[in-house]
């Protein structure tokens, strides 16, 4: 136990998920390209991407499906912290296996999207890598987590 | 194979992860493409499915598909193999992916795309999956409730 409440596993796992939430608002993307010629509108949404000569590069929270489930992937891996905080950890005992499972599953969205969904012509930006690297803290933090529930029930 | 070995939440949960299999196929989302060259607009809209939108949806809605009918499989087959995380797994998964169904239909992406039939399906066949492992988490305990 560390500081007496939470376990390693739950600390690793609340680093993981404080360090992704912050990483959530870095630049996950990044587009340049030349101006369109006049007279060209591109359909809403793509304009903002390209129609200008200087580069723009955007976070996470626009644009994919993946905002929500890391963010939804964070609370749970800050919830057996503060649980633990309470002593109220007792009550959601599957809260370690949650984190666990939405780590590995959030691993392979972020690699999905960075290699399979990636929009093509934009430029990977380093926000994306902490993000990914974050949530596989969050699973490591989940899986020792899981560990350290069974062996303090042994 | 025996459908008989399979519990009520595992049964629901199966049915609800082929029908979101079978619904992801269908069309999703709209997105109209116009593009105004001279003062002349072209173009039309076009339907995608669950796979063809860039999005990791479709990847994340084949990973609770699998969890959900992986246990169910091994369950049919009389494989007694233990999997004591499935229903938790098939819950959770489900659950998280019934909310991020539900948030698409709010966000989705621009004004040029609208959502189809299929968002709406896949949205209530989620939903299933997610009820399904819930109940069997709560056979699993045996009435326990979490």
């Amino acid at each position: 136990m560390v500081g007496g409440r939470l376990s390693q596993g739950q600390v690793i796992a609340a680093v993981g998920a404080v360090v992704l939430l912050v990483g959530m608002f870095l630049p996950w993307i990044g587009v340049s390209g030349s101006s369109l010629p006049s007279g060209v509108n591109l359909p809403p949404g793509v304009a903002n991407g390209i129609s200008g000569a200087a580069s723009t590069s955007d976070n996470i929270w626009k644009g994919s499906t993946l905002d929500i489930y890391l963010l939804i992937t964070a609370v749970v891996a800050l919830l057996p912290a503060l649980l633990a905080l309470t002593d109220a950890a007792e009550e959601f005992s599957f809260v370690s296996a949650a984190t666990f499972l939405l780590g590995v599953v959030g691993t392979i969205l972020v690699i999905a999207w960075l290699t399979v969904d990636f929009p093509d012509g934009a430029d990977r930006k380093y926000g994306a890598f902490i993000g990914l690297a974050a949530a596989i803290v969050i699973a490591i933090g989940g899986f020792r987590a899981m560990q350290e529930e069974v062996a303090g029930e042994i | 194979m025996d459908a008989n070995r399979l519990s009520q939440g595992q049964l629901v949960a199966a049915i609800g992860a082929i029908a979101l299999f079978i619904i992801s196929f269908l069309p999703w989302f709209s997105i109209g493409q116009a593009i105004t060259v001279g003062g002349t607009s072209v173009g039309g809209s076009v339907n995608r499915n669950m796979w063809e939108a860039e999005n990791p949806l479709d990847i994340y809605l084949l990973i609770v598909i699998l969890v959900a009918l992986v246990p169910a499989a091994m369950a049919m087959l009389g494989d007694g193999a233990e999997a004591p995380l499935a229903p938790v797994a098939t819950a959770l998964l489900a659950g998280v992916g019934t909310i991020l169904i539900f948030y698409q239909l709010f966000d989705h992406f621009g004004s040029g795309v609208s959502i189809k039939i299929g968002l709406i399906l896949g949205l209530i066949a989620c939903g299933a999956v997610a009820v399904g492992g819930y109940l069997t988490m709560q056979e699993d305990a045996g009435g326990e409730r979490y």
